[in-house]
């Protein structure tokens, strides 16, 4: 089946501008961030920065407590991610591979569990948490955060064990392994794309979180950096230099982390078909 | 089995791993006076931008020499810190000091988390300026110490007015929009930068007319909007905003007004003397231009009047070191360090006998003289949540600007406004 | 996460085991092992449960609890209990407010997943088609957009829509639309909707594209071989051959936006805090904006709880579907 000229240039043509219009928000927050103020509030835009400059960033990382914000921010971020997904392993593994009573029930209650209006709860959580003593506290953080993006974790990694071939353990077993050994051997590397690639989905939520440690955390040596990131746009108006030069901070380490496991996400699951 | 167990200690092991980071540390020591001072640590909640580096030092060696106990300072965001100061004036170990807006003050009074300071009043508080201190007082108690406070002065381009032939400041309203008008035939730049929503010195327009903007009705209060007196003021600032071509349905802070003026084509904006800070920061050159003056009145003898900001100290009534906490009050706001606060950053302080400090200061300068006829938004524990976003009497000022008749916009909001000051607290 | 959400939806089991001769029916399902393989499913999912139990349904019920209280700062902070019956539900109900912010969360959410899953589908689509080196470009422009945390991508919207200084606006000016320049974006309900959905859009779509060209790989090419034999068009190859396919994975990531969707909140929140007029709230923004902004947390506590409900409904249709799948397949 032969393209005509146009048929070859339009996808790629659409492709481009949609490509441009994508990527422009995430440009202009980073060229902003680089320009000195007087071309930010300039009648006509400055699209490339030229006179690059470094006071954005400067005033961003001068922020009081600035690296312990970051410690708690990856701390969190990366505790609640792992916890999430051990616990959703296990779940995800019975649900797609063992047949028992309730199975339906519990895949229904994993989906009604993501309907959670966690944005509204938080003066209950807040009530719950001050009066087990624990404010000013990563943990009831780290545990609320692996159970925001359980419910997802549960359901999506369900996919993916119920996609790796049961031929493959089934011979594994065959072959003397136990079903834990077989689980271990055989499922879990071929889980791991889809391990990384349900991960993203925790990171994205966990590092994004703001009304919750708001009021759970209070001690300024206890937040994270959302709550940086906000007080650039106070109630002064907007320092849209130092506010840009924070978000793009703040997005870095997420968009690096996306880039490097999509690759290997997706990669991996169309290998993972091609095989299957 | 064997692996179960091992995944099982696995998340065990992260749970105190994480449990590590967050390391809990709590002061349940109780404060029994003087004697015990020694070794505790009082923790002061102050806002974003309200004390100085260099008095918080002072403050912070003077107190700790005097009581030989540590002060934590703990400088507050903005967002959100309604949430915050609700939710910690709850908790068994709440800040010990914290300031609080004194438009806010007699909501807080009203729930009861903050402590009787009628002592502290007594040692320091006998000369306090009537105007400043009554926000901290709320069913005849003293809930609150009286800080520090602002009001808003003309902020202008001393290049634009003099290419605009103006050589002195106004002195009377008509002055003042005499000199917009000329600025606006004879340059090209904005006369000047008004958004329709600076709410703030609206209030300030309808205190200079002696307006209220609610009356008691029976056991409630109810909206005054419609007030003849509130229309008038209304009237004034549309005049002032038909200077300039900012939006009308946005406030001072978006965007960021000093930053337009910054541009240096804009004549003038009436703002907070700390926002010219703002305006050097983003166009360096502005800085040579730069001048003040008190917003003009009707007549040359009386200020405009202006909405009174500022905030006031309070001490949270679960406090585990009330003794202490009003200590601090006392070192604090003590002459020494409330002149000093004054010096350094141009506000009006809570003792008029201290108010010389600011001289030569040319923003505080043209600030203080119409302090004395400030006032301030309704000061009942209801009118909070009348300023809750969305303000619905910035709704109202839009509307106006718009070409609504005052009388009409007021009726619609009043509903809104009126349903705000009847919920319970 | 990739194709593989489709197993959020049994329906569509991924066609690697749809292909696969159908095996003997594994070990613990002759039931004749001994009891602890019986327990084993309980056992692996306890932890699981009993996360969600404490951590999400505790809340939940505290939540419900105080729905049915009058909980302002003063109870708040003096730690009192007052219960009052229905009052909260009944104030609510009886507004008039309640009932616009649902027909605008309805409506909102529509209008949203229409245009997230049909432009989504589109881009899937076109990614199948291009080359691989516009393939991957294409798709670095989806993982930025899709990567961009919440709160900055608000931040930045904000920016690129700022009325002073904003550079659409600048941009529709230059294009001969002089009436936008200066336009304030977050001054009417329109408006301020059109930012929220384009960002929404814009940050949605990439998953669904993503996904569902990853879903289009599997696909195995005999299926269009054996179309083109019948003599199928593109279009007729489309209908009979890649929708069919991909129906179970539209059905899920529709499951999903709508949630998604409905529940978006620092996105609304963060551009306008509903404003102007409240104009733009939809039911987590009401929520939040009574019960926290103007601390009547018993209030917020029944709105959340009534939000629940709407949103309960609005998927009732994808969870009975599943429901009944499940219980086919058992």
């Amino acid at each position: 089946m032969k393209r005509s000229l146009f048929g070859r240039i339009w996808p790629n043509a659409t492709a481009v501008v949609l490509f441009a219009g994508l990527v422009f928000p995430v440009y202009w927050m980073f060229a902003t961030a680089f320009k000195p103020t007087g071309d930010i509030i300039s009648e006509n835009p400055v699209w490339f920065p030229t006179h690059l400059t470094f006071s954005h960033f400067q005033k961003a990382v001068d922020a009081d407590n600035f690296w312990t914000l970051v410690g708690n921010s990856v701390t969190v971020t990366v505790c609640s991610v792992l916890i999430s997904l051990v616990i959703a392993l296990f779940a995800a593994f019975a649900l797609a591979r063992l047949r028992f009573k309730g199975r339906r029930g519990l895949i229904v209650t994993f989906m009604l569990a993501q309907m959670a209006p966690w944005e509204v709860m938080i003066i209950a959580i807040y009530m719950i948490v001050r009066d087990a003593d624990m404010l000013d506290s990563l943990v009831p953080l780290t545990a609320f955060y692996a159970v925001m993006v359980l419910p997802l974790t549960v359901l999506t990694l369900r996919g993916y064990v119920a996609a790796v071939p049961k031929e493959l353990e089934e011979s594994a077993m065959v072959d003397g392994c136990t079903r834990t050994q077989a689980f271990v051997k055989v499922i879990f590397p071929l889980l791991a794309p889809g391990l990384m690639a349900t991960s993203l989905f925790g990171f994205i939520t966990a590092w994004n979180e703001f009304p919750l440690v708001l009021i759970l955390n209070k001690a300024n040596d206890k937040q994270t950096l959302p709550l940086w990131l906000s007080q650039f746009q106070t109630a002064f108006g907007d320092d849209w230099g130092a506010t840009m030069a924070a978000s793009s901070l703040f997005a870095l380490p997420i968009l690096i982390l996306f880039i490097f496991l999509q690759r290997k996400a997706v990669s991996g699951l169309t290998d993972g078909a091609v095989k299957g | 089995m064997k692996r179960k167990l091992a995944a099982a200690i696995t998340i065990a092991g992260m749970m105190v791993s994480v449990a590590a980071c967050g390391g809990n540390s709590k002061d349940d020591s109780k404060d029994a006076g003087p004697g015990s001072w020694k070794g505790q640590t009082l923790t002061v909640w102050t806002m974003d931008g309200s004390a100085p580096p260099q008095w918080t030092k002072d403050v912070q060696a003077a107190f700790e020499k005097q009581t030989g106990a540590k002060v934590n300072f703990q400088i507050q965001k903005w967002d959100g810190i309604q949430q915050k100061i609700t939710t910690a004036l709850s908790e068994d170990t709440p800040p010990d000091v914290l300031e609080v807006g004194n438009t806010q003050t007699p909501a807080y009074a009203a729930t009861g988390g903050l402590a009787d300071l009628a002592d502290v009043k007594k040692a320091i508080g006998a000369d306090w300026t009537p105007s400043v201190s009554q926000s901290s007082v709320y069913d005849g108690k003293q809930y609150a110490a009286p800080w520090y406070f602002a009001n808003r002065v003309v902020i202008y381009n001393k290049a634009i007015w003099a290419k605009a032939g103006i050589t002195a400041t106004p002195k009377t309203r008509d002055e003042f929009f005499k000199d917009l008008e000329t600025i606006g035939k004879k340059t090209d730049a904005e006369p000047l930068y008004l958004p329709g929503q600076n709410w703030y010195f609206f209030d300030g327009l309808i205190i200079g007319q002696g307006g209220e903007l609610v009356k008691k009705q029976g056991d409630t209060y109810v909206s005054n909007l419609a007030d003849p007196k509130v229309a008038a003021a209304m009237e004034t600032y549309k005049k002032y905003a038909s200077y300039s071509k900012a939006p009308k349905d946005k406030d001072e802070a978006t965007p960021q007004q000093a930053q337009v003026f910054a541009k240096g084509k804009t004549g003038a904006f009436i703002g907070m003397g700390w926002e010219a800070a703002t305006a050097i920061q983003a166009n360096k050159a502005i800085e040579k231009d730069l001048g003040y003056f008190t917003i003009p009145g009707v007549g040359a003898d009386k200020p405009e009047g202006v909405f009174l900001g500022g905030s006031n100290l309070a001490v949270a009534q679960n406090s585990k070191h009330q003794s202490l906490a009003k200590e601090f009050l006392k070192v604090a706001l003590s002459d020494q360090y409330e002149g000093e606060l004054a010096k350094l950053s141009g506000i009006v302080p809570n003792k008029a006998s201290l108010e010389s400090n600011v001289q030569g200061n040319p923003a505080a300068e043209a600030a203080a003289p119409a302090a004395a006829g400030g006032g301030t938004t309704p000061l009942i524990p209801e009118w909070a949540a009348v300023e809750n976003t969305p303000n619905p009497i910035k709704s109202y000022m839009t509307s106006v600007l718009n070409g609504k008749d005052p009388a009409a916009a007021a009726k619609d909001v009043e509903s809104e406004i009126n349903k705000r000051l009847a919920q319970k607290n | 996460m990739s194709v593989q959400t489709e197993g959020t939806d049994t329906a569509g089991e991924p066609a690697v085991r749809k292909a696969r001769p159908a095996g003997p029916p594994s070990g613990e399902d002759r039931g004749s092992r001994s009891s602890h393989r019986a327990a084993a499913p309980y056992l692996l999912l306890l932890p699981a449960l009993l996360a969600t139990l404490v951590l999400l349904g505790w809340p939940l019920v505290k939540n419900g609890m105080l729905s049915f209280q009058n909980l302002n700062p003063r109870q708040l902070i003096q730690h009192l209990t007052e219960w009052n019956g229905i009052d909260n539900y009944k104030e609510v109900l009886t507004g008039s407010d309640f009932w616009h912010v649902v027909e605008r969360s309805l409506v909102f959410t529509v209008i949203n997943v229409a245009l997230i899953m049909v432009l989504g589908t589109l881009i899937g689509l076109l990614l199948a088609r291009l080359g691989r080196k516009m393939r991957l470009l294409l798709m670095i422009g989806l993982v930025l957009a899709w990567a961009m945390p919440i709160i900055a991508a608000t931040t930045v919207y904000q920016w690129l829509f700022a009325q002073r200084f904003g550079v659409v606006n600048w941009v529709l000016d230059k294009l001969g639309w002089h009436s936008m320049a200066g336009y304030n974006w977050f001054g009417t309900q329109t408006s301020t909707f059109s930012v929220v959905i384009l960002l929404l859009v814009w940050e949605s779509i990439p998953f669904v594209a993503i996904n569902l060209y990853a879903a289009t790989t599997t696909i195995p090419r005999e299926l269009y071989e054996a179309a083109a034999l019948d003599g199928a068009g593109a279009w007729k190859s489309f209908t009979s051959v890649t929708f069919p396919f991909l129906k179970p994975f539209l059905y899920s990531t529709t499951f999903l936006e709508v949630i998604w969707i409905f529940k978006a909140f620092p996105q609304i929140f963060a551009i306008n805090e509903g404003g102007p007029d409240h104009l733009t709230e939809t039911l987590p923004i009401y929520a939040f904006v009574q019960g926290v902004g103007n601390q009547h947390f018993g209030v917020g506590a029944a709105i959340s709880f009534l939000t629940v409900l709407v949103l309960l409904v609005m998927t009732s249709y994808y969870l009975r579907m599943v429901l009944k799948q499940e219980e086919d397949e058992l």
